[in-house]
Formats: structure tokens, C-alpha cells, sequence
């Protein structure tokens, strides 16, 4: 039986995912071997229950961040911290030194106490952006800026068939 | 007249090895080809035992002893693979990651960093302690060099190098704890440091990127602080 | 009764996206709003960073365009330097460039829109993806896959890496090209133009069947902007700014972009963190202008090499005047990845291109640098300021899918206008409102990067359209 994969997007920058579509077309080989039943690529709009390998890239930065990727840990069997985004907070984490009003000032000229209606409806950014396993358990994690699409490749043909993988044999923080 | 030497016998890792009194644990394994993990030891300078990734076991006492600043004593049994050995080498390289911001994917030692270098070949795939994300400073005052705080890992080569070999002693530790930072001359901005002589063995020095020369843009440059261990032979036979 | 229907999120683009419709009492949409909901901030944490290290850093604002940030960031720093980077190195800037436009108009076409054109807009949903093409035409799905890879390839095998490269920096490039590389190049190119022209070919019988789109997908006439060189052609790695009106009338011509303050004002709109940047002689909303693919090619007089001036000439008898649809946009991207295949191959022939002196070397000679350069989506600019020491002091970036805020968001209003009445909401229908965006190919992680402070006018209306407050800063 296929296993159900999701690939899901926090705040990264979407390099994992082009990482991921990197496997070019090992990609459309490896597609016999899972169901995608969420990814930014297909157009299911709801995170399905009982996912049994999630792939997670970016950090968890927004309110609306974390409600997902909570969400997602409750339905997934294998969360999968992917990129170092999502391993380390990595380049989002940067803000971390500057306060959120600051950078929300530098964006839009001005602070959203003074104009409330201006983000209303707009997810709000948490005081400190962080790695996904400080707000879930994360099962693997797989750092690289982006992990190589042989990476990728690698983990998913062993997750697939239930085997398992020396990550840090095959990539770093930075790679 | 000749000197003796004192020489002891010791094991490490069950083999058999001589070495003289006068030796560290640490010389005596790097000279038998023994490989103990250090980041603020380097050749040619003195060691101080800061970053504690040298630890062994000694049979006989559940202490740990680093390595790089413990004599060598007769019928020592050493151990320095153990599981414990290697949990403490993992925890200590975690705290470092976490403990300031090491954004490796855009740095300028990415790829040539020898505390990255050292969590790979440790197994880490992500760091267990929350990372502090600490608000660090850049100096980039100097005409030629920048220090980022972020990155650096108070591993004091560079204060050692520029105290010992150079002979300036630009460089130093302020603070405790958290505080702790390495500065030059009275804590100010290094462009304006009198003691400078702008020779740039610090940045040679320097395990990761926190110390580098403004000329080198990109990733992955690599350090090359093999000229200390030189320096210091051409000295002795000049004496 | 008055109805919103949000479609959250929005899929199959680049980035993190919700559309609000609000219908009224009759079921008619009454307004249609496009929010982007992801900002990190980028502008604020490079403060204090080493100049330097700006190419690296601004390469994560994305991953699908790092090399036209890289590219367009090394500009600025060069500005800097005040360099003028080794012939050899620009040429080989280009070849970067060209190769991110062919890999990042293939994951749009292919990857994120093919599965509308080939299966059309009602298909099953879940067929509606790369595996659905892969299934229902192989040939189509794997010319796209091999197309994006050959995009890739040409990045990993200049840069080291396909995805954030680090070969790009101030002064030029890291390394120069070897003949075997060059070589390597060459020969994969025979392959990916047989597949861009055969999907053209495709193509072009393909879009007849989605009149009503064309119709109506951000259909409407407004400027076009984009950078063009002396010679008319499409400026992708220089050039000077021109400004062209729906008639095809050039309405601003070689501006230095350096300037963008003078002609590029931008707005704060409530909801989302996408800013609107509009062309300021006309005032907003009516300096409403569309930058990439479409843009380009309406404002220059041909593309420069012959496969694609012949598709060019084609395309451009669509409409008299300038092509207005937004559905065209995948035409175009068709023909600017032919373009640059063939481009591509022009430079590796150059007599210069194994030159090794890539690099201009020097230190801080300007406290202001502002580079802009032809990102896939559109025209992109980075402005820095630094101290003398050379830390970063002020960032200001103007992204490429930014420009087209103003156009996305009437474009939603238009189709739902057009295609959702009363209680007939079907998933088609929805998803043509999503593939009006699509056809923009935005590049929402990107976006979110304001213009700055430069007179922000922002407005608060009701229902009724009255004012209700208004704030303005210089």
C-alpha cells in the first residue's frame, strides 16, 4: 500500500521544495511509491488526518505558523523537519535580534498599534522566530540551506520502505 | 652533559604508548595518531582547557580530565571513545550552536568551519538546547578585518596567538558567563586599537567565521594557521 | 445575503496566499482580495550586516529566484565598490541569469499552471497537479521536468550549487568557466529547445480553448514597465527603465533605476503584507502597471535572437497594441525560456566567455549602491546604505511580483466578478480566481518587502467608499 506524503511550507524561502522538485524526475519515479495528499503543488486546500510522512520546511515564525504545524504533529505519523529553516530558525531567526514592531516599522512605516486595521486578519508575528522542534516533536531532521535534492532523495526512498538513514553522513547545517 | 629524559608509559584506547613527562595526555595521542576532538587548542599555542571537547577517562576515577592541559602520569589507562565521551563531545558542541547565532548556510567560513566540521562528524542533525538568539555585535572598524561576535565561540586562539606569536596582546576576555567577550586593547572598537599591528594571525587563528578579512567575500574560505607552529621553530633556533 | 468565501490556501504558486471574495445581497462579488500573510523581514535584519555578505543573505528572501537576488544584491554592492565588473564576469552574471528565467518560467508553466491548460480549469482536483500531466500527457510532463532541470543544471554547473549559489559576489563572479563546463552546456541545449518549441507548438493550439479566460483574466489596459537595453531588446541582467502604455505608446523612456524614488511611489493597502507600488505621475490607482514576461515583450521592439523573434512577431499580433490579457503571460513565458536558451548558447560562443578575470577587486567608494536587474517575475531592485565602515545601514528592496499587487488584485476582482454568481460556486470557479494569480507566476516569499517610506498615503474606506481616515508621511 502507498504511503501518504505531505510537504508543507512555514517561513522558509520554498529552496527546500525546489530542492525536493530537484530530484527532477526521480521525482515522477518515486510518485508510484506515495500518495502526495498535501503539498503547495496540489490543490488540496485541507491537511488531511493520518499522514504518514511529513516533510516540513521554514521556521515557525507566525501565530498561524504555529496553529499548523501543531496541527500537523496531531495528524502525521513521521514529521520531518526539512531545511535548516526548520532545523535551526536559520535565516528568519535573524529578526529574532530586532523587536517585531521594529521590523514591521521598517516594513510598512508604520507600527500596528498605531493602525490596527492594517493588519487585521494578517497572521501575527511571534515575538522570536523559532526551529519547529522547540514548538513540536520533530522526528528527523534534516539540515542543509537547502538539503541536496540526492539528499532528499535518499530519505525519502529509505522513509518510503521503512528503512532509516545516517543523515549526518549525507548533509550539514549550511549545505 | 647529557639531560634524561623522563619518560612514562601509559595506554590509551588499550594500546600501548610512551611519552615524555613533560607531555600532555593530548601530544602524546596526536604524536600516536590517536584522534581526540579540540576547538581551542591549536599547534603552536599554549592550551588552556576552555572548550572542553577533549575530555577522557581515566580508569580509576569517574572524573574527566581534558586532555590538552593533563600531564601524562606512569600506568595511566586513558579512554577516549566511550559513549559517555561522546554524549558530553555532543552536548558541549550543541551549547556552542546554541548559545550565539551561527547562521552557517550564509557565512563565510560555510564549509570550512571547524566547529561545523566537528558537530557533522559528531552525528548532529539539529540542536537539542533552545537556541538563545543572543543580540551579538559586528566591529567592522578595522581597514582590513570584522569580528562577528555572533559567531565566535570564545575558544581565546586568538588571544593566545596575538599574545604569544605576535607579541601584541591586542586581544582579551571581558565579562563573565554570558558577558564574556573577546575585545581589543580597552574594549574599543578595533579600528582605533593602538596595540594592532594588523598582521591578521588572529583571523588565521580563528576556528570559525567570526574572525575574517574584508577581502574575502563568498563562502568556504578556508583559515590557514599552519604558519604558527613554523613561526615558533624559526624562533627557537634563532635563540 | 452577504457572503465572504475565503480560499485559504491558495495552491500552486510560490509562497503563502489567501483570496477573500465579499458578495452582496444578489450574490454578486462585491470586492476580491488577494492577501499575502508571510513576512520575515529581511530589510530590517540585514541592519549591521557586512555589506558584503548581502548576496548570500538576500538570495534567502527565495527559492526559486536566489540568483536574480543574488545578482541584483552583487549589483548594488559593485555600485559600492564603484566597480565595473571584468566583461568576462558580466557575461557570465548573464548566463546565471538567463538559465534562473528558463528554470523558474518551466516550474511555473510545467509544474504550477500545466495542470489547468493541459487538463483545463474544472478537472478533478486531484488530478490537478504534475503527477495528473505526468499521467495524462508523459511527453509534456517530463519536457517540463527536463526543461527545469537543464535551467538547473546551467546554475549548478556556473554556480557549484542550483539552489543558492555562492558564486555571485561583489566585484563579479568566484571562478571563471572552463571549456569543458562551456562544453557540458552546449550540449545539453539541442534537447531543451526541441522541448520548448514542441510545447509551443502545443501551446498555441492549446490557448484557443481558453477564450473566456483570456477574456477575462486581468484583461484590462494599464502600463508596462520592465528594463530595456540600447538595442530595444529586453534588458535582463541591465538596462533603463521604460514605461509603455495599454496602446503601446512609450509613455517614460531610459530611466536610470537608480532613480525609482522620482517615477515608483507605492501604497499600504489593509490585509495584507504586500505593498502596492503604483507609477507616480499618474497617481494611485491609475499608474496601475504590470512588470515580467507579458511587459517585457510588449516593450521592446524584438527579443534579439531569431527563434524567438519569430515566435515574438506571432505573439505580438494577438492584439494591436499591447497584449492586455494576463492569461498571455504563460505564452510569453514560453517564449522568453526560448529566448534564453538561445542566448544562452550566443554567449557561451563568445570569444570572452573563458576569460579569467572575473573579478574587480576594492573597498568602500560609495555609501549607497542600487542595483536592478530582470528577476523571472519582473523588474527587481535592492538599495543599499552603509556606513563607512561597511556595515549595512538601510536596505530597501522593490520586488519584482510587488509591481504587480495593484493588477493581481483587480485581476481576482474581474474573474470572480465574472464567474461566481449567487449560490453557483463551483470548484472550477474557484479555481479559475486562484489561476488568475497563477498566470501572474507571483513570488510571494519575495514580495513581502515594502518599497519604504516614501509618502505612504493610506486610506480607510467603508462599504460605501467614503473616507474615513487618512494618514499620510513623507
Amino acid at each position: 500500500m502507498k504511503k501518504t506524503l505531505a510537504t508543507v511550507w512555514l517561513d522558509g524561502c520554498s529552496g527546500c521544495h525546489m530542492s525536493f522538485l530537484d530530484m527532477d524526475e526521480r521525482l515522477l519515479e518515486l510518485a508510484g511509491q506515495f500518495d502526495l495528499v498535501y503539498s503547495p503543488i496540489v490543490d488540496q486546500k485541507i491537511f488531511p488526518q493520518g499522514v504518514d510522512i511529513s516533510l516540513v520546511e521554514g521556521s515557525v515564525s507566525t501565530n498561524e505558523d504555529e496553529h499548523k504545524i501543531r496541527m500537523i504533529r496531531e495528524r502525521t505519523t513521521m514529521l520531518v523537519s526539512l531545511g535548516d529553516c526548520a532545523v535551526t530558525g536559520n535565516v528568519p531567526a535573524m529578526r529574532n535580534s530586532f523587536s517585531v514592531s521594529s521590523v514591521l516599522e521598517r516594513a510598512f512605516g508604520d507600527a500596528p498599534v498605531n493602525r490596527p486595521e492594517m493588519f487585521a486578519g494578517l497572521p501575527q508575528l511571534l515575538p522570536r522566530v523559532r526551529p519547529i522542534h522547540e514548538v513540536v516533536k520533530v522526528d528527523v531532521f534534516v539540515p542543509g540551506c537547502p538539503p541536496s535534492a540526492d539528499t532528499i532523495y535518499t530519505l525519502l526512498r529509505e522513509l518510503l520502505s521503512g528503512g532509516t538513514v545516517d543523515i549526518a553522513r549525507l548533509t550539514r547545517f549550511g549545505a | 652533559m647529557t639531560q634524561t629524559v623522563d619518560v612514562k608509559t601509559l595506554k590509551i584506547d588499550g594500546a600501548d604508548i610512551s611519552a615524555r613527562a613533560d607531555q600532555t595526555i593530548l601530544e602524546a595521542a596526536l604524536e600516536h595518531n590517536i584522534a581526540i576532538p579540540t576547538l581551542c587548542h591549536l599547534d603552536g599555542l599554549s592550551d588552556v582547557g576552555a572548550c572542553r571537547l577533549c575530555l577522557v577517562e581515566v580508569a580509576g576515577t569517574s572524573r574527566l580530565f581534558p586532555s590538552c592541559v593533563t600531564l601524562v602520569e606512569e600506568g595511566m589507562q586513558i579512554s577516549t571513545q566511550s559513549d559517555r565521551l561522546q554524549k558530553y563531545r555532543r552536548m558541549t558542541l550543541e551549547l556552542l550552536f546554541a548559545e550565539r547565532n551561527h547562521v552557517c548556510s550564509v557565512c563565510v567560513s560555510n564549509g570550512a568551519c571547524e566547529l561545523q566540521t566537528l558537530g557533522q562528524s559528531h552525528g548532529l542533525t539539529h540542536i537539542e538546547f533552545p537556541y538563545r538568539f543572543p543580540k551579538q555585535p559586528v566591529d567592522a572598524s578595522h581597514e582590513r578585518f570584522t569580528i562577528d561576535h555572533n559567531r565566535c565561540i570564545l575558544c581565546t586562539r586568538c588571544v593566545r596567538v596575538c599574545a604569544e606569536i605576535e607579541g601584541a596582546h591586542t586581544w582579551d576576555v571581558m565579562g563573565r558567563g554570558e558577558t564574556s567577550r573577546v575585545i581589543t586593547d580597552l574594549d574599543q572598537p578595533w579600528g582605533t586599537s593602538e596595540s594592532c599591528t594588523s598582521c591578521g594571525k588572529c583571523v588565521q587563528a580563528c576556528p570559525t567565521g567570526a574572525l575574517f578579512e574584508k577581502s574575502q567575500v563568498g563562502t568556504g574560505s578556508k583559515k590557514k594557521p599552519g604558519f604558527i607552529p613554523f613561526l615558533n621553530e624559526m624562533r627557537e633556533t634563532q635563540s | 445575503m452577504t457572503r465572504t468565501i475565503i480560499i485559504d490556501p491558495v495552491t500552486r504558486l510560490e509562497g503563502h496566499a489567501r483570496i477573500t471574495l465579499q458578495t452582496n445581497g444578489e450574490g454578486e462579488v462585491d470586492s476580491a482580495r488577494f492577501h499575502v500573510t508571510q513576512l520575515r523581514g529581511f530589510e530590517k535584519f540585514c541592519e549591521g550586516r557586512p555589506y558584503y555578505e548581502m548576496p548570500m543573505l538576500m538570495s534567502r528572501i527565495c527559492g526559486i529566484c536566489p540568483v536574480s537576488h543574488l545578482i541584483t544584491s552583487a549589483k548594488a554592492c559593485d555600485a559600492i565598490l564603484a566597480v565595473r565588473i571584468p566583461p568576462t564576469a558580466a557575461k557570465l552574471r548573464r548566463i546565471l541569469n538567463l538559465a534562473q528565467i528558463i528554470q523558474s518560467h518551466a516550474l511555473s508553466f510545467f509544474y504550477l499552471s500545466s495542470p489547468d491548460l493541459l487538463l483545463g480549469m474544472d478537472a478533478d482536483p486531484a488530478e490537478r497537479n504534475l503527477f495528473g500531466v505526468a499521467r495524462a500527457n508523459p511527453e509534456l510532463g517530463r519536457g517540463g521536468v527536463r526543461l527545469r532541470q537543464f535551467g538547473q543544471q546551467v546554475i549548478e554547473l556556473l554556480g557549484g550549487k542550483r539552489i543558492h549559489p555562492g558564486w555571485v559576489i561583489p566585484g563579479g563572479v568566484n571562478a571563471p568557466l572552463s571549456g569543458q563546463t562551456r562544453d557540458r552546456i552546449l550540449a545539453m541545449i539541442p534537447e531543451a529547445l526541441s522541448i520548448t518549441q514542441k510545447t509551443l507548438a502545443w501551446y498555441k493550439i492549446r490557448f484557443e480553448s481558453f477564450r473566456e479566460e483570456i477574456r477575462t483574466f486581468a484583461n484590462f489596459p494599464s502600463l508596462f514597465m520592465g528594463l530595456v537595453t540600447g538595442t530595444e531588446r529586453p534588458g535582463y541582467y541591465d538596462g533603463k527603465i521604460r514605461f509603455m502604455d495599454a496602446t503601446g505608446k512609450i509613455v517614460a523612456d531610459n530611466l536610470d533605476p537608480a532613480k525609482y524614488t522620482e517615477y515608483i511611489g507605492e501604497e499600504v493597502e489593509p490585509s495584507t503584507f504586500l505593498k502596492s507600488p503604483y507609477y507616480k505621475p499618474l497617481g494611485y490607482p491609475k499608474g496601475i502597471y504590470r512588470v515580467g514576461p507579458l511587459a517585457r515583450l510588449n516593450l521592446s521592439e524584438r527579443c534579439g535572437t531569431p527563434l524567438a523573434d519569430q515566435e515574438w512577431v506571432e505573439f505580438r499580433s494577438l492584439e494591436r497594441g499591447a497584449v492586455l490579457s494576463s492569461f498571455h503571460y504563460h505564452y510569453a513565458r514560453l517564449i522568453e525560456i526560448l529566448h534564453s536558451i538561445e542566448r544562452i548558447h550566443a554567449l557561451l560562443d563568445d570569444s570572452e566567455i573563458l576569460g579569467t578575470h572575473v573579478r574587480a577587486t576594492a573597498s568602500i567608494n560609495s555609501l549607497e549602491g542600487i542595483g536592478a536587474s530582470e528577476a523571472p517575475r519582473g523588474t527587481l531592485m535592492h538599495h543599499y546604505r552603509v556606513n563607512e565602515e561597511g556595515l549595512i545601514t538601510w536596505a530597501n528592496l522593490i520586488i519584482a511580483t510587488g509591481h504587480n499587487n495593484l493588477a493581481m488584485n483587480r485581476g481576482i476582482l474581474q474573474v470572480a466578478r465574472h464567474y461566481v454568481h449567487g449560490d453557483k460556486l463551483t470548484d472550477g470557479i474557484l479555481n479559475r480566481v486562484e489561476a488568475v494569480i497563477r498566470a501572474f507566476d507571483p513570488c510571494l516569499s519575495c514580495s513581502t518587502h515594502a518599497v519604504g517610506q516614501m509618502g505612504i498615503d493610506l486610506r480607510l474606506v467603508n462599504p460605501a467608499g467614503d473616507l474615513l481616515d487618512r494618514a499620510t508621511r513623507q
